[in-house]
C-alpha cells in the first residue's frame, strides 16, 4: 500500500486553479485587524489559543496544512510515502523555500521543530504516535511511528496549536521562548503587548508551486498586503468604531446588531463564518445527578436546544448535531434533537434525583451566559433546580477541566475539534476527560478509529461514537453556531475561514 | 522637611509590604491560573500540567512568594507569564501612556473643576452657580464606561473628528497624540471634574464669608484679587487634598478607559494580567500603583506645608 499524496494534491491544485476567481489583484495596502484577545505567545509551539493562531499562521508553516475541506494535504512537504505497514512516513521537502532570517529551510530544522513540539508542544499528544524523527537525505525526512495512526497527516496538520517549521536555532530555545521566524508570507515586524502585532510580506516568499489558489491553511499563499496588523481590541463597541471610522479594515468578531446595521452598506461586507463552533453542554458524570443515565436522558429530552442556540446566537447559528462540521467526510445527517417535556418528566421519574440545586458552571462569555439561562428557565419546566454560576474563564476552566466535584454542567464552544476531523472531537471525551468519568465504549472506538486506514470503516466508527454520545447522554451537541465578520469593501477575495487570512486577498 | 520625608518614606515601606502580602493572598485564594489562557477547551489535563510545570504553577505557593520576595528587594519584579519580558519593563512600557492620560485628565480636571467651582462660589445662589452645580452632578453620575462609548459615537463616527481609539505616543507625533488622547482625557476627567468642582465651590464659599475677606474688600482690593488671592489660596487646602484622593481614582478611571479606547496602557496591562492570571504582572503592577499612591499623597502633604505656613511638618 504506497500512497502518494502529491499526485492527489496536484489534481486538486489544478481543479483549483481552472475554478480560480477573475479579479484583478493589486498589490500594496495595509490592513488593521480588529481582535478581541491579544496572543499569549508568539511562539506557535506553546499555545493552542485561537488568537494566537490568527497571527502565528500568517508566520509559520506546517508539513502538512488543512485544505478549504479540512483535509490533509502538503505545504512545505512535496508530498509523503507511507511505507506499506503505515509505521513509515517519507517527507519529501519543498526546495528553495527561505526562513524569514534568509536561511533556507532544511531537513535539520524539521527534525529540530518536530522532536521540540513533541517534547513540549501545546497539543504534544498529536503526535505522541511518532517514535523517531530522522534526516534521510537533503530534502527528506523519516518519521516513524510507535503504532499505525490513520489521523497522522491530520494530526502532523493540525492549526490547533500548529507544529510549524521554524528554524533548528530557535527550535532549540525553551518552550515561548522562539523568536517568530518561520517561513510563511508574511514575516513579523513588532509585537506591543496590550496592542498589536505587526507583520509584514515577506519579498523572499516562494508560494507553493502545486497550487494558483489559496486553500485553507495550504495552497498558493501570495501576499498581496504591505503590511497587517493585528489590533487587540476587547471592547466590542471600540472594535465597530475603528471599524467604521476607517481605523481598521476587518472586525473579527462583530456583534449581531451591528452585523445587521451594516450589512446594508456598501463600505462594508458582513460575512458569516458559520460554522465555527458546536455549542456543547457538559455533564460531570464523576459525582452527583450527571452520574445517572437517567437523569442525564431526562436533560436531553427537556431541552429546546433551537430556543438555546436563537437565545445565544441571533441569526447566526445551526441546527446540525453531528460532532463535526458539513463539508467533512464524516459528517453524519444526524436526526435534530427534540424537546419532549412529558419524555423528560418520566426519564426523570426513573432517575435518583430528588430536586436539589444543581450547578451550572459558565465563563462570563455573553452567548454561553445566555444559554445557560435558557437551559435554567428549560429545566424549571421538567422539575429540574439548576442555579448559575458565572466566573471568568481561568476559574470555569480551572474547574471544568480539572475538578470531580463543585458543579454539575457546563457549556462552551468547541471551534477547531469538529474542523479538525473525528479524532479531535472525540479524543475530548476519551478517558473521561470531558465527562470526568471513563466510557469503555468512546475509548475503544477511538482506538479503533486511530488504528483504521480505511476511510469507509472510519466513517461507521465516528457513526457509532456519535450514536453513543447520543444513547448515554455523556453530552449534548446543541447545533452549531458561527461568528460575523466585517470588512471594509475595498478588501477583495476574503472569504471566512478559521482564521481571517490574508493572502490571496487585496485591497482595491 | 527633609526629616518628616524620610520619615514618611519609611512608613511607606510596611504598607507596601502590606499591599504586596494582600495581592498575593487574594491571588492565591483566586482559582484558575495562567495555563488556560495558552490552551483551548480540548486541553488535556497532561497539557494543562505541562503548562502549569513551564510556568512553574507547580511549586508550593510559599516558595513562590519567598522568591518574589527576594527578587523585589533586589529591584526584580518578576518575569510575565503571558507577555515574554520582565514585570518592569512592562510597566516601563506602559507608563508613560498611562501617565500621559492620567496626567491630562488630571490637568483638565484641575483647571475646569477649580474654574467650575470658584465661578459657583463667586455667583453663589444665582443661574451660573445652579448651571455649574447642575453640570458638575452631572459629571459625577455618568459612568465613563457609557460616556466613552457615547463620546466614540458621537465625535469619532457621526462627526469624525477624533480617532476611536489606540494612541500615539508623544515622541512620534505631538499633533497625533494630542487628537488621540482627547477623548479618553475628557472621559477620564469628567468624573473628577464634578468632584473638584463641588469641592471647591464649597471650600470658597466659607473662606468668602470669613473675616479677613471682608476687611480686603474693604481696603478696596479689586474683586478678582479678592477672590483668587485671599480667597482660593486659602480655600485650597481641602482642595488639595481632593487632588490627592483624584489621582487614585484617575488611576483607577483609566482601567476602564484604556479598555474602551483601547490604550495600551497599565490599567490595561493589569486587566490583561487578572484574566488571564499573570500572577506576577498583578503582583508587580498593584505594587507600582501603591507606590504612585503613596508618592502622590506624600506630594499632598509637602504641599499642605507650601500653602499654608502655619502647617509644621516633622
Amino acid at each position: 500500500m504506497k500512497l502518494r499524496f502529491l499526485n492527489l494534491a496536484l489534481a486538486a491544485a489544478l481543479a483549483l486553479g481552472a475554478a480560480g476567481p477573475a479579479m484583478a489583484q493589486k498589490k500594496g495596502g495595509d490592513v488593521v485587524i480588529a481582535m478581541t484577545n491579544a496572543p499569549p505567545s508568539l511562539d506557535p509551539h506553546a499555545t493552542s489559543a485561537q488568537a494566537a493562531r490568527n497571527v502565528n499562521l500568517h508566520i509559520f508553516e506546517t508539513l502538512y496544512a488543512r485544505d478549504e475541506n479540512a483535509r490533509p494535504v502538503p505545504d512545505l512537504a512535496e508530498g509523503v510515502v507511507v511505507s506499506p505497514d503505515g509505521l513509515t512516513y517519507v517527507f519529501t521537502l519543498r526546495k528553495g523555500v527561505k526562513f524569514h532570517n534568509g536561511k533556507e529551510m532544511g531537513p535539520a530544522d524539521v527534525v529540530a521543530s518536530l522532536e521540540r513540539y513533541r517534547k513540549a508542544g501545546a497539543s504534544a499528544s498529536l503526535i505522541a504516535a511518532i517514535d523517531s524523527v530522522a534526516a534521510t537525505g537533503p530534502n527528506q525526512v523519516t518519521i516513524k511511528l510507535k503504532s499505525v495512526q490513520s489521523t497522522f497527516l491530520g494530526n502532523l496538520s493540525s492549526p490547533r496549536a500548529p507544529i510549524a517549521i521554524m528554524p533548528a536555532e530557535e527550535a532549540a530555545k525553551e518552550m515561548g521562548k522562539a523568536s517568530p521566524i518561520g517561513t510563511g508570507p508574511y514575516k513579523f515586524v513588532e509585537y506591543k503587548p496590550d496592542s498589536h502585532v505587526k507583520v509584514a510580506r515577506f519579498d523572499d516568499y516562494k508560494p507553493n508551486p502545486a497550487y494558483k489558489e489559496r486553500d485553507g491553511f495550504a495552497g498558493a499563499k501570495i501576499a498581496y498586503l504591505d503590511t497587517v496588523t493585528f489590533r487587540f481590541m476587547p471592547e466590542a463597541g471600540a472594535r465597530d468604531a475603528a471599524l467604521e471610522t476607517g481605523q481598521v479594515q476587518i472586525n473579527e468578531t462583530a456583534d449581531g446588531p451591528t452585523a445587521k446595521r451594516l450589512a446594508g452598506n456598501p463600505n462594508f461586507q458582513v460575512i458569516k463564518a458559520l460554522p465555527f463552533a458546536v455549542q456543547v453542554l457538559k455533564f460531570n458524570m464523576a459525582q452527583g445527578a450527571g452520574a445517572d443515565l437517567n437523569f442525564r436522558r431526562a436533560v436531553a429530552q427537556g431541552i429546546d436546544a433551537e430556543e438555546m442556540l436563537a437565545v445565544a446566537y441571533p441569526d447566526i447559528y445551526k441546527m446540525d448535531q453531528s460532532w463535526v462540521y458539513a463539508g467533512s467526510a464524516y459528517h453524519t445527517n444526524r436526526k435534530l434533537l427534540k424537546q419532549d417535556v412529558a419524555g423528560a418528566k418520566a426519564s426523570l421519574a426513573k432517575s435518583g434525583y430528588k430536586g436539589e440545586k444543581l450547578v451550572f458552571i459558565i465563563d462570563n462569555i455573553r452567548p454561553n451566559i445566555d444559554a445557560a439561562t435558557v437551559f435554567q428557565q428549560q429545566m424549571a419546566q421538567i422539575g429540574v433546580a439548576v442555579e448559575l454560576k458565572v466566573a471568568d474563564w481561568p476559574t470555569t476552566s480551572k474547574l471544568g477541566l480539572g475538578s470531580d466535584t463543585g458543579w454539575n454542567f457546563w457549556t462552551h464552544g468547541f471551534g477547531i475539534e469538529p474542523y479538525e476531523g473525528p479524532v479531535s472531537a472525540m479524543s475530548h471525551w476519551v478517558k473521561g476527560q470531558g465527562q470526568r468519568k471513563d466510557d469503555p465504549v468512546i475509548d475503544g472506538l477511538f482506538e479503533k478509529i486511530n488504528g483504521e486506514m480505511n476511510l469507509d470503516a472510519q466513517k461507521k466508527i465516528f457513526a457509532q461514537f456519535e450514536d453513543r454520545m447520543a444513547d448515554q447522554a455523556i453530552a449534548i451537541n446543541l447545533g452549531d453556531y458561527g461568528l460575523f465578520q466585517i470588512a471594509t469593501s475595498k478588501l477583495k477575495n476574503f472569504k471566512a475561514y478559521r482564521i481571517p487570512r490574508m493572502w490571496g486577498v487585496w485591497l482595491e | 522637611m527633609g526629616r518628616f520625608v524620610v520619615r514618611r518614606l519609611l512608613a511607606s515601606i510596611p504598607a507596601l509590604f502590606l499591599v504586596s502580602l494582600i495581592t498575593f493572598g487574594l491571588l492565591w485564594l483566586v482559582p484558575g491560573d495562567p495555563a488556560s489562557a495558552f490552551l483551548d477547551t480540548s486541553a488535556t489535563a497532561e497539557a494543562l500540567e505541562r503548562v502549569r510545570h513551564e510556568l512553574g504553577l507547580d511549586r508550593p505557593f510559599l516558595v513562590r512568594m519567598g522568591e518574589w520576595y527576594l527578587r523585589m528587594f533586589q529591584g526584580d519584579l518578576g518575569t510575565s507569564l503571558l507577555l515574554n519580558r520582565s514585570v518592569t519593563s512592562a510597566i516601563y512600557e506602559r507608563l508613560p501612556v498611562t501617565l500621559s492620560l492620567t496626567g491630562m485628565a488630571f490637568l483638565v480636571s484641575v483647571l475646569i473643576g477649580v474654574a467650575a467651582g470658584v465661578i459657583a462660589a463667586v455667583r453663589h445662589g444665582k443661574a451660573a452657580d445652579q448651571g455649574m452645580m447642575a453640570l458638575a452632578l452631572l459629571g459625577l453620575s455618568i459612568p465613563e464606561f457609557w460616556l466613552g462609548l457615547v463620546l466614540i459615537w458621537l465625535v469619532a463616527v457621526l462627526l469624525p473628528i477624533f480617532p476611536a481609539g489606540d494612541y500615539v505616543a508623544f515622541s512620534q507625533s505631538p499633533y497625533l497624540w494630542a487628537r488621540h488622547i482627547a477623548l479618553p482625557t475628557f472621559t477620564l476627567a469628567c468624573v473628577q471634574m464634578g468632584f473638584v468642582a463641588r469641592m471647591t465651590r464649597s471650600s470658597m464659599l466659607e473662606v468668602l464669608g470669613q473675616d479677613f475677606v471682608r476687611t480686603a474688600r474693604a481696603k478696596g482690593l479689586p474683586e478678582p484679587y479678592v477672590v483668587l488671592r485671599h480667597g482660593l489660596v486659602n480655600a485650597m487646602v481641602p482642595i488639595v487634598t481632593v487632588m490627592g484622593i483624584m489621582v487614585g481614582a484617575l488611576l483607577g478611571g483609566a482601567v476602564v478607559t484604556e479598555q474602551v479606547f483601547s490604550i495600551p496602557g497599565l490599567g490595561r496591562l493589569i486587566i490583561g494580567a487578572v484574566l488571564s492570571r499573570d500572577f506576577p504582572v498583578i503582583q508587580g503592577g498593584l505594587l507600582f500603583l501603591a507606590l504612585i499612591y503613596l508618592v502622590v499623597n506624600l506630594v499632598v502633604d509637602l504641599l499642605y506645608a507650601v500653602i499654608d505656613p502655619r502647617v509644621r511638618l516633622g
